[in-house]
């Protein structure tokens, strides 16, 4: 195969995104059939919508990428001519509201080389940590403004000054990465992709608190990050990184088994020490008697990721980005219904709109919310979308940052449908201690669940109304305490769809099976069968009309009707 | 020491003093159940929650330590909302019977499980006692009574209901004329009682089991009200009443008969001579078939005072009406010699308010029925009657969930008769001096059947035209009223929950708990009737009380339906002082099921409110660390290791089921 000269080098994405779309085959057959060039596995850049995606480094420089690319000869062989046919830019406004700070590194080295880090100017920080006194990174921590990221939004140097100040027979530093939100793959992108930036968090964090024990918990469906971390720590131990101040730090990895409340810092805890992971009563917080009986803080794996950055560029450049309450960078998850779903990091105070519109091309018309913070943030309707994201300001609207998920949803979807559909993650997750939580969130699942079905009664709002914020009231952890969110939200943005259903019996967004009728709408139609035919459960008569006593809304018919004739419509509104 | 307020009141607290801990010191009541004091805490009912009035958060009191300076609410309406709730969460997971379905159903609500066990036990004394609680006419309700508690009965998801009566007539039979309540002194209170009926009888009843004097006045001959005048001899005969009415004047009750209200004295004088009134004036006036001619037909209540031991042969009858008065006359009728006896109904067997066993047994002695058919009118030609009738259809159902009938025009036909009895309802006759509600009955506030001032009444009065077991728990809530009234007991109007499995109905043999192992399958024993041709013939009495030994076996076959720790439960204690109600929040209830593989103890998940208590003694107190939590969600249950029974190695050290705060885990016996 030919292989234009001018390619210096080939940089395939691997990380967990890159291999599911394929990323392998391009890899192997990169290495056949260019086995005379360098062709290094980086992590991610981000794009999920082009991935696999291979980036083609020339002599002189210049950096090529290539998207949606497969392990074909004809491909591999466009690529090494360096061909148009899969060459990918990256959309301009993308570029323009993108501030690449924690993931500048991601997609551009190999996550398992020490070196490549150091190169790119990994262990800067920790150099620079380690020749002040610890005090000192605190203080820079602390004038960063940088908050914890994991959602909670708790300052990072005031935790961390708080382990310092203890004084006991060990400290322990817990990275939390046990990402459990449904779609936000933030802290696995990061992990994969540069994991010694995350353990370089760790290591200043542990001398700045005199913590001699670093664990990282990472849930077990993460085996690619918890292989380059172990490949990373193994590294550490061999350059010595982890003798800090004669101490010799111990660090290891503990694989979560999958229950996400196990990303509260007491359940953590429990789950570390063996225990079933439940939330405790705090206080005592962890700083003060946490894993074993010892002081422990427990940052999330992108706070960790921004440390070096403050340390290596300086507090006050870090918090010249951002808002007057949230400082730095922030990456989310984008996905939903847009064009450009992904992985993003825009500096604090973006707003919805550049973020929604901008970098990930939703359609203005067809947009009718987003929902921040995951399974326990809240929709926001698309009139705000002028917010700057932020701690605060997400706060204020009901929503919460959490730890990045970002969901657009379409005018399209139901939003008494879209509360259900969170609430029966968070509802089967709670870990079924604190009542309110275990049975409250039971209860407003059910009553979701019959107002979709058409069943709901007008007291069924008056019961959401009342009970979500007893169980925010009435939880001992952040699950139970942000379980309603998206329900309470939800009513209070688009209450007029929960009346629709409860006392119209009619869903606006046609989604809800039960209040909807298919139709097809004669004029068009050109009698070619294919519906009747297709229908799996025969509600469809010969002269064409729908039963929707039979019909099941499995769309069938929809989809494949040439003359896109059939339709969903509210129910009882047309008489065929 | 640290200084906070609950409620705005200052109190110290140590440094281990919970917020929870300093107001049980200081007897501020603060519901709870996950707390243990042997134990770590499990923080997990939220029960016990305060508020911290500064910060606004709610706190579980069990758990935080008061901050100094600290103020906390406890007692304000939003806590008691936030605690309401919680318990009724609890409950809406809570799947049990607190109460045996047949205690629930019996309107004495008379502990049947417990003299059922007595009874299976051979203990029919202990079996009256626990009857006369509730039932101080056990003679009398042990043979008329319906028995609402046998068609709850749980037994009849697997074939007949436990003969449940059964065990008051023997027990009754056999040590009525022994046993003599515990009488407290008297006070120097007295009452007066309008009529010697049931109600009047079990109202005088309880207030002298409470010390206070009470004095009846009867209008009729002899005290029994309907007991003597309306249920024929042949259901009861009247020496075992009069056996009966006995004991009440041995305990010192006072009866003067031949004394009417209204015409011997009024309402107003008794009030004023006596500490309390009660009216228990029963519903004697007959109902009108509202058909022309009708004076010429027997009014079916006077008819029975006059015939129920036996009278004139009232030749060929007719009975208009479907209810057990209706009945009891057809059957007089026949006993009497008539040669035809028809009971003549507007609508069909299926709506007759009668019970099924009585028409069941008219039939059997011979009495027909026309259903579907109305009176319109009765003449006399040569010496007999004619009543014209017309045909009925029924309709949609009315206000009672009863089909209306609904005359077909052109469907009139004429019958012939000697003697026409209404038997068509009767309501009460009271004098001026009552308030009365729509249906013509007194009305009085039910929590404690008090009419105005001190006068009280209850019975047939107050309810219309009832059961004697009802007028009896009407008799015994008044005396209640009385009670508080008079200041002799602080004892509050109850207010009880009740969580229950549901109607038999819905439930098949797997959700039945069964405690003993052997619960009989036998068949219910048959009650010992009097052959057919003399129940026609004669007014003995229909059936024979079952024996001792029948009694025993028929016991075998309760299953014990109600909860091992009904008194000892802090989720119903607590759900009833905090007003939590049973069904407040709908929900679907845990799919999981009780265990009973155990020899000794019960795993009910149902009941389970997953508060920890029980793994976390097991672990800490008792070291064995047997019990755990497992799965998530609603979906939580505790369990030994692999869902295997609880270990028969565990040393049933019962701690875990002295921790239980419901009826999870518990002994097999129930005590």
């Amino acid at each position: 195969m030919m292989v234009n000269n001018k390619i210096k080098k080939i940089r395939v994405g691997t990380a967990s995104c890159g291999l599911a779309a394929g990323g392998t085959a391009v890899l192997e057959a990169l290495r056949t059939h260019a086995s005379d060039i360098e062709i290094d596995e980086v992590g991610c850049l981000g794009h999920c919508y082009a991935e696999p995606m291979v980036e083609v480094i020339t002599n002189d420089g210049k950096s090529f990428l290539y998207a949606g690319v497969d392990g074909k000869d004809k491909t591999i062989a466009s690529i090494l001519n360096l061909e148009d046919k899969f060459r990918f830019e990256i959309p301009a406004i993308r570029k323009s509201k993108e501030l690449l700070k924690v993931l500048k590194m991601a997609g551009h080295i190999c996550p398992t080389s020490f070196d490549e880090y150091v190169e790119h100017g990994g262990y800067i920080a920790l150099k620079t940590a380690l020749a002040n006194p610890p005090e000192w990174a605190i203080e820079e921590i602390k004038k960063s403004g940088l908050r914890g990221r994991g959602g909670g939004g708790f300052p990072t140097g005031l935790k961390l000054s708080f382990l310092a100040a203890k004084k006991a027979e060990q400290k322990i530093i817990v990275c939390n990465a046990d990402e459990g939100d449904p779609g936000a793959f933030m802290d696995r992108s990061l992990m994969e992709s540069v994991p010694h930036q995350v353990l370089e968090g760790m290591l200043i964090s542990a001398y700045a608190t005199g913590a001699t024990r670093l664990i990282i918990y990472c849930r077990a469906e993460y085996p690619l990050a918890i292989k380059h971390l172990k490949i990373a720590i193994e590294q550490i131990y061999e350059h010595g990184l982890n003798k800090i101040n004669d101490h010799e730090l111990d660090i290891m990895i503990k694989e979560g088994a999958g229950a996400f409340v196990c990303g509260e810092e007491t359940a953590m805890i429990a789950s570390l020490e063996g225990k079933r992971g439940t939330p405790r009563f705090r206080p005592p917080f962890p700083t003060d008697r946490g894993l074993d009986g010892f002081p422990t803080s427990i940052n999330n794996v992108e706070t960790f990721g921004n440390i070096p950055l403050i340390i290596k560029d300086g507090a006050e450049a870090y918090a010249s980005i951002g808002t007057a309450g949230s400082k730095g960078t922030k990456l989310f998850a984008l996905a939903g219904d847009l064009k450009y779903p992904g992985l993003i990091e825009v500096p604090m105070g973006t707003t919805l709109n550049e973020i929604v519109f901008g970098i990930g091309g939703a359609d203005p018309d067809t947009v009718k919310a987003v929902q921040t913070g995951g399974p326990s943030g809240g929709c926001i309707p698309k009139s705000l979308f002028d917010t700057p994201v932020d701690y605060d300001s997400l706060k204020s609207l009901g929503a919460i940052m959490g730890s990045g998920g970002m969901v657009v949803i379409s005018t399209e979807r139901c939003m008494v449908e879209t509360a259900r559909f969170f609430l029966d993650f968070t509802h089967r997750e709670s870990c079924g201690k604190c009542t309110f939580c275990r049975v409250g969130t039971a209860r407003m699942y059910e009553t979701l669940e019959r107002i979709v079905a058409g069943d709901g009664k007008p007291e069924d709002l008056d019961f959401l109304d009342d009970i979500g914020p007893k169980i925010i009231k009435g939880s001992l952890c952040g699950l139970g305490q942000t379980a309603p969110n998206p329900v309470l939200a939800t009513l209070r943005y688009f209450r007029n769809e929960f009346e629709d259903h409860v006392l119209h019996g009619q869903c606006a967004a046609l989604q809800c099976n039960n209040l909807v009728d298919v139709i097809i709408y004669k004029d068009n139609c050109i009698k070619c069968g294919l519906c009747i035919k297709n229908c799996p459960v025969d509600a469809i008569s010969e002269d064409f009309v729908v039963d929707n006593s039979k019909c099941t809304r499995c769309n069938t018919c929809i989809e494949i009707c040439p003359k896109k004739t059939i339709a969903r419509a509210k129910k009882g509104a047309h008489n065929q | 020491m640290t200084k906070f307020k609950i409620d705005g009141k200052e109190f110290e607290a140590g440094p281990e003093q919970t917020i929870l801990s300093v107001a049980e010191t200081n007897g501020i009541y603060i519901p709870t159940l996950c707390y243990n004091e042997t134990i770590s805490r499990t923080t997990s009912c939220f029960v016990c929650v305060v508020k911290d009035a500064k910060t606004g958060r709610f706190l579980p009191s069990c758990s935080a330590y008061p901050a100094e300076g600290g103020e906390y609410e406890s007692s304000s309406e939003e806590v008691a909302d936030m605690r309401r709730t919680a318990l009724e969460l609890l409950l809406s997971e809570h799947a049990g019977d607190c109460e045996a379905p047949c205690t629930i159903a019996c309107p004495a609500h008379a502990k049947v499980e417990e003299y059922v066990r007595a009874g299976r036990e051979g203990e029919f004394l202990e079996s009256l006692k626990i009857i006369k609680k509730r039932i101080p006419l056990p003679m009398s309700i042990g043979r008329v009574c319906p028995r609402f508690c046998e068609k709850d009965c749980r037994k009849n998801v697997t074939g007949n209901a436990v003969a449940i009566n059964d065990f008051k007539r023997l027990a009754a039979d056999l040590f009525y004329d022994s046993y003599m309540e515990e009488l407290p002194p008297l006070t120097d209170k007295k009452v007066a009682i309008i009529g010697a009926g049931p109600a009047g009888l079990a109202t005088a009843y309880h207030l002298r089991l409470n010390g206070v004097a009470a004095k009846i006045f009867e209008k009729k001959a002899k005290p029994g009200g309907m007991l003597r005048y309306g249920i024929p001899e042949f259901r009861l005969p009247k020496a075992i009443l009069d056996q009966e009415i006995a004991h009440f004047t041995e305990m010192g009750i006072e009866i003067e008969c031949g004394k009417e209200l209204g015409t011997d004295f009024t309402l107003t004088e008794l009030s004023s001579k006596f500490d309390a009134v009660v009216a228990a004036i029963g519903c004697w006036k007959p109902g009108s078939m509202y058909a022309e001619g009708e004076e010429l037909a027997k009014k079916g209540i006077e008819w029975l005072e006059i015939n129920n031991c036996g009278g004139e042969n009232p030749g060929r009858t007719i009975v208009v009406g479907g209810g057990n008065t209706a009945m009891d006359c057809a059957r007089t009728a026949i006993r009497l010699g008539a040669p035809t006896v028809t009971c003549c109904y507007r609508r069909t067997e299926n709506e007759m308010p009668a019970e099924a066993i009585e028409v069941h047994e008219a039939k059997e002695e011979g009495v027909k029925f026309e259903f579907l058919t109305a009176p319109l009118g009765i003449r006399q030609e040569n010496n007999q009657l004619i009543m014209t009738c017309q045909r009925m259809e029924l309709g949609e159902p009315d206000a009672s969930g009863r089909h209306k009938p609904i005359p077909i025009a052109g469907s009139e036909y004429e019958i012939e008769a000697d003697t026409i009895i209404a038997a068509i309802g009767q309501s009460t006759d009271a004098t001026e001096e009552f308030g009365l509600n729509k249906y013509g009955n007194v009305r009085v506030d039910l929590g404690n059947f008090l009419m105005i001032g001190n006068i009280f009444a209850a019975g047939d009065c107050v309810s219309g035209a009832a059961t004697v077991v009802e007028a009896v728990a009407a008799g015994r809530k008044a005396a209640l009223g009385i009670l508080r009234m008079l200041k002799l007991t602080d004892e509050k109007p109850e207010r009880t929950i009740n969580v229950s499995r549901g109607h038999w109905r819905g439930l098949s043999k797997n959700d039945l708990v069964f405690l003993r192992d052997d619960v009989s399958d036998e068949e219910r024993t048959p009650l010992d009737m009097l052959p057919l041709e003399k129940r026609v013939s004669t007014f003995e009495e229909i059936s024979r009380t079952m024996k001792p030994e029948e009694i025993m076996a028929e016991g075998k076959r309760c299953i014990e339906c109600s909860c091992t720790a009904k008194d000892d439960c802090k989720l119903k204690e607590h759900s009833e002082a905090c007003g939590a109600r049973v069904d407040a929040i709908p929900g679907k209830k845990p799919t999981k099921s009780y265990d009973t593989r155990h020899p000794a103890i019960i795993h009910d998940k149902m009941k389970c409110i997953k508060c920890g208590i029980c793994v976390k003694v097991c672990k800490e107190v008792v070291k064995a660390n047997l019990l755990s939590a497992k799965e998530r969600g609603f979906k939580t249950e505790i369990a030994a290791a692999y869902g295997l029974p609880l270990p028969v190695s565990c040393t049933e050290c019962g701690e875990c089921i002295e921790a239980c705060p419901v009826g999870a885990l518990d002994w097999k016996i129930k005590k």
